[in-house]
C-alpha cells in the first residue's frame, strides 16, 4: 500500500536522506521517496504492521512535522 | 504540562520556542554585558542560549549521522561544542541562533513558493452532494462512483468530472484552463472538479473522481515537474554531497597548520553550501508554480530550463495558427438583382425576409448562400459542413431538403429543387451541367484562390448565380502572438504545413510570418526541425494532430494547445496549454526565460556568497557570527528572488 505524506517544513535536501532513512528503518515499510522540491514523501508499506500515524511519528522522530495526504 | 509536551514534541513548535527562548537569553547577555558590566552572568546566559538553540540541531546532526549522513547540522554542531570550549561564548550562541532563526524565515518563505501547489490541493472540495435512490446524499468527493448523478449548487465548488445532465449556469474554469471569463455550460456539456459553479444548479452525471479527475492529473503533472531535478540541481546536488565532507576536512587542514581553533571553526560554519543546495529548487517550483496557475503546465525544471533556452519555434498551421475549422470568407452575388423571382419569392414565402436581418450578408448574397445551402444540406463534405455553418451562424431560417442530389467527386454537388436545378462546384462541373462561366466568375475565382481560398461556383438553373470564398481562419490573436514570441527573444519562428503553398503563404501573411514551408509530409516536418537543430537553434514545437507527433518528439520542446480534458496530451506533451489560447505561448516561454535568469542570479548570489566568505575568513576578516549572519542572508535572498517569479 502506497501512503502519501506531505511536510511544509523541509528547507534544505540534507533532510531528505534522514527522513527515506528513518521511514525505511520502520518494520513493514518497503521503500520511502522523499521529494524536496514539493514536500512530498511517499511511502510503500504493509497496512497490517504499520499505520499512517507510524510514518508520521517517525518523520517527527528525525524533527520534521508531516501529515497523511489524499494524494 | 502535557500541553508543553505536546509543544515539545510537536517539531515546528518546539524549534519555534527554541528561537525566542535562546534569542531573549542572548539578548539578555547583550544586557547583563553592557547595562550591568556583569560579565559571568553575560557567559552564563550565552552558554544557556548556545545550548538551546544547539541541542536541536545537535538531535538532527545525529540522527543523520546514525544514517552516515554528513549533514550541515554536523558542521554548526562541531563548530558550536568548538566554540564553547574555547570559551567564545557569544560566537557559539549567535551561530546556533542564527542557524535556527534562520531556518525558521526559511520554511515560512519557502511555503509561499509551495503555495501555488497548495492552492491547487485546497480546490478540491473535500465532499459531494450524491443523488441516490432520490435521495441528496453528502460523501467524500473521492468515493463518488462513476455514473452516478451529483448534485452542484450555485456557489460551490464541483467536485468531481462529469457531465452536465440537467441545468444551466455559468462555471469558472479558471483553476483549470487559467482563462480568467466564466463558460456557459448546458446539458451534455463536460465540468471539471475544482472548477466554481457561478450561477444556477446543475446536475452533473460523474465521469471521474478523486484521483481520477483533470484536477488531480494537474496537481501530479505540477508535482512531478516540481521534483524532475534541473540539470543545474543534479549537477549541484552531486557538487553538494562532495562539498561538505571537504569543507570539514578543510577546516581540519586549517586547524593543523594554523594551530588556530577558531579559524578552523570558523571555516566549518560559513562553508555551509546553504543558498546553493536550494538555488535551484526554489526557482524551478516558483516557476512551475505560476505557470501552473495561469494554466500552462510544464513537465519539469529540465523542460523549464530548455523553454527558457528556445531561440526557434516552428508552428502548425492548421489549427494552431487557425481555428482549424474552415469559414465562408466570401460571397460574390454576380447577379445584382434577383432576377430569380421565381426562386427568391418561393424562397421567401417560406421564410420571411426578416430571418437574415443583422446577418453580414446582403440580401443578394444571402440568396446565393441559401441555394447553396439546399444543395448541400444533405451531404457529408466539409466545405458543405461550413456552408450549413454559415447559414445558421447567420440565421438564414430553416434549409428545405432538395428533392434529389448526387455528388460529384473532386467537382462538387448538382440537385434539384422544385424544378430548379442548383450546382455547386467547380468550373468542371459548370462545363458539365451546361452552365457557361462568364468573365467576372473567373475573375472572382481566380482572386479568391490567390487569397489561398477554396472557392466554388453556385449556379441556378443554367447561370452562375455566385461565387463562394471558404478558407480555415487565422485565430484572431495570432499576429499578436506572432509579435509577442518576438519581443520574448524567439528569433526564427517558422511555420510548417501540408496544406498547398498558396493557403499557407496567405494565413502566414495574415500572422505576419515570412517563413513558410508548405506542402510538408509529417517526416518533413521532422526534417524541418532537425535543419534548425543543426543550425545552432533550440526549436520549440507547437502542434496537436498526429501529423505533428514526429516533429514534437523530435523538437527540443513540445507544445500542446487546449489541452485541458484530454489526458495524453496532458501526459505527453513538454508543455501543455490547458485553455485554446494562442496568447499562452508567449507567456510560457516569457516565463521560462525568466525562470532560467532567476536559476542563474540564485546560483551566481550563492556561488559569490560562499567564495566571498571563504576568501574573508581566509584573509581573517570575516569572523564565526558574522559569517553565519551573511550566509543566512544569502540563503534568504535566494528564496526571496525565486518568489518574484510568483509576481511575473
Amino acid at each position: 500500500m502506497k501512503t502519501t505524506l506531505r511536510s511544509k517544513e523541509l528547507t534544505c535536501p540534507s533532510c531528505v536522506a534522514k527522513i527515506e532513512k528513518a521511514l525505511k528503518a520502520l518494520d513493514g515499510v518497503q521503500d520511502a521517496t522523499v521529494h524536496f522540491n514539493t514536500g512530498r514523501i511517499e511511502v510503500e508499506h504493509d497496512p497490517e504492521t504499520v499505520h499512517g500515524e507510524d510514518l508520521v511519528e517517525a518523520v517527527r522522530s528525525v524533527g520534521y512535522e508531516s501529515r497523511v495526504a489524499a494524494f | 504540562m502535557s500541553k508543553l509536551l505536546d509543544w515539545y514534541r510537536s517539531p515546528k513548535q518546539r524549534r519555534e520556542m527554541l528561537t525566542i527562548a535562546s534569542g531573549a537569553l542572548i539578548a539578555a547577555a547583550l544586557a547583563a554585558g553592557w547595562l550591568l558590566n556583569a560579565l559571568q552572568m553575560r557567559d552564563v546566559l550565552m552558554v544557556a542560549a548556545a545550548v538551546i538553540a544547539g541541542s536541536d540541531i545537535a538531535i538532527r546532526a545525529a540522527a543523520s549521522l546514525r544514517n552516515r549522513h554528513i549533514s550541515i547540522e554536523l558542521l554548526v554542531t562541531i563548530a558550536t561544542l568548538g566554540a564553547l570550549a574555547i570559551g567564545e561564548y557569544w560566537e557559539a550562541a549567535a551561530v546556533t541562533f542564527l542557524f535556527i532563526f534562520g531556518a525558521y524565515l526559511e520554511a515560512r518563505t519557502l511555503s509561499h513558493t509551495r503555495k501555488v501547489l497548495q492552492d491547487l490541493l485546497d480546490l478540491a472540495p473535500a465532499t459531494a452532494v450524491v443523488l441516490r435512490e432520490g435521495q441528496q446524499v453528502e460523501v467524500l468527493a473521492h468515493e463518488v462512483e462513476q455514473g452516478e448523478t451529483v448534485l452542484v449548487k450555485p456557489g460551490t465548488k464541483v467536485p468531481v468530472d462529469g457531465e452536465v445532465l440537467e441545468g444551466r449556469s455559468a462555471v469558472d474554469e479558471s483553476a483549470i484552463t487559467g482563462e480568467p471569463f466564466p463558460e456557459e455550460k448546458m446539458p451534455g456539456a463536460p465540468v471539471y472538479a475544482g472548477t466554481v459553479n457561478q450561477a444556477g444548479l446543475l446536475k452533473v452525471r460523474v465521469t471521474g473522481a478523486g484521483a481520477d479527475t483533470t484536477l488531480a492529473r494537474i496537481i501530479r503533472r505540477v508535482e512531478e515537474a516540481q521534483e524532475e531535478k534541473a540539470p543545474t540541481q543534479r549537477f549541484i546536488e552531486r557538487f553538494a554531497k562532495w562539498y561538505t565532507p571537504f569543507i570539514i576536512i578543510l577546516s581540519g587542514i586549517v586547524f593543523l597548520l594554523t594551530q588556530d581553533i577558531e579559524f578552523a571553526l570558523t571555516v566549518l560554519v560559513i562553508g555551509c553550501p546553504g543558498a546553493l543546495v536550494i538555488s535551484t529548487p526554489v526557482s524551478v517550483v516558483a516557476g512551475i508554480g505560476r505557470a501552473a496557475k495561469s494554466g500552462i503546465l510544464i513537465k519539469g525544471g529540465e523542460y523549464l530550463e530548455n523553454a527558457g533556452k528556445i531561440t526557434a519555434l516552428a508552428l502548425d498551421k492548421t489549427g494552431t495558427l487557425t481555428e482549424g475549422k474552415p469559414r465562408v470568407t466570401d460571397v460574390v452575388a454576380l447577379q445584382p438583382e434577383p432576377v430569380l423571382a421565381g426562386g427568391s419569392a418561393m424562397m421567401h414565402s417560406s421564410n420571411p425576409p426578416s430571418g437574415g436581418q443583422g446577418s453580414q450578408w446582403t440580401a443578394v448574397q444571402q440568396e446565393v448562400l441559401r441555394w447553396a445551402a439546399i444543395a448541400e444540406a444533405g451531404s457529408e463534405h466539409p466545405l458543405a459542413r461550413s456552408i450549413m455553418t454559415e447559414v445558421e451562424a447567420e440565421a438564414l431560417g430553416t434549409i428545405p431538403a432538395s428533392d434529389t442530389f448526387d455528388t460529384c467527386t473532386g467537382r462538387g454537388i448538382r440537385a434539384t429543387y422544385n424544378g430548379h436545378i442548383i450546382g455547386v462546384g467547380t468550373p468542371e462541373l459548370m462545363a458539365e451541367l451546361g452552365v457557361h462561366v462568364g468573365y467576372e466568375a473567373e475573375a472572382h475565382l481566380a482572386r479568391l484562390q490567390s487569397e489561398g481560398k477554396t472557392a466554388v461556383l453556385v449556379a441556378l438553373d443554367g447561370f452562375v448565380l455566385g461565387v463562394l470564398g471558404i478558407a480555415d481562419t487565422l485565430r484572431p490573436r495570432a499576429p499578436e502572438m506572432i509579435r509577442e514570441l518576438r519581443r520574448a527573444g524567439v528569433k526564427r519562428i517558422i511555420m510548417l504545413t501540408g496544406d498547398d503553398r498558396r493557403t499557407a503563404e496567405a494565413i502566414a501573411d495574415a500572422a505576419g510570418l515570412d517563413d513558410v514551408r508548405a506542402e510538408l509530409l509529417p517526416e518533413d516536418k521532422l526534417t524541418a526541425i532537425r535543419q534548425l537543430q543543426n543550425e545552432g537553434h533550440v526549436v520549440a514545437m507547437i502542434g496537436d494532430g498526429i501529423n505533428d507527433a514526429p516533429a514534437l518528439a523530435a523538437a527540443d520542446i513540445g507544445i500542446a494547445m487546449g489541452a485541458a480534458g484530454t489526458d495524453v496530451a496532458i501526459e505527453t506533451a513538454d508543455i501543455a496549454l490547458m485553455a485554446d489560447d494562442l496568447m499562452k505561448v508567449p507567456a510560457a516561454i516569457r516565463l521560462s526565460k525568466a525562470t532560467l535568469r532567476n536559476i542563474r542570479q540564485n546560483v551566481a548570489i550563492a556561488l559569490l556568497t560562499v567564495t566571498g566568505l571563504l576568501a574573508g575568513v581566509l584573509l581573517g576578516e570575516v569572523h564565526m557570527a558574522g559569517g553565519m549572519l551573511i550566509h543566512e542572508a544569502s540563503v534568504l535572498i535566494v528564496i526571496l528572488n525565486g518568489m518574484r517569479l510568483l509576481r511575473v
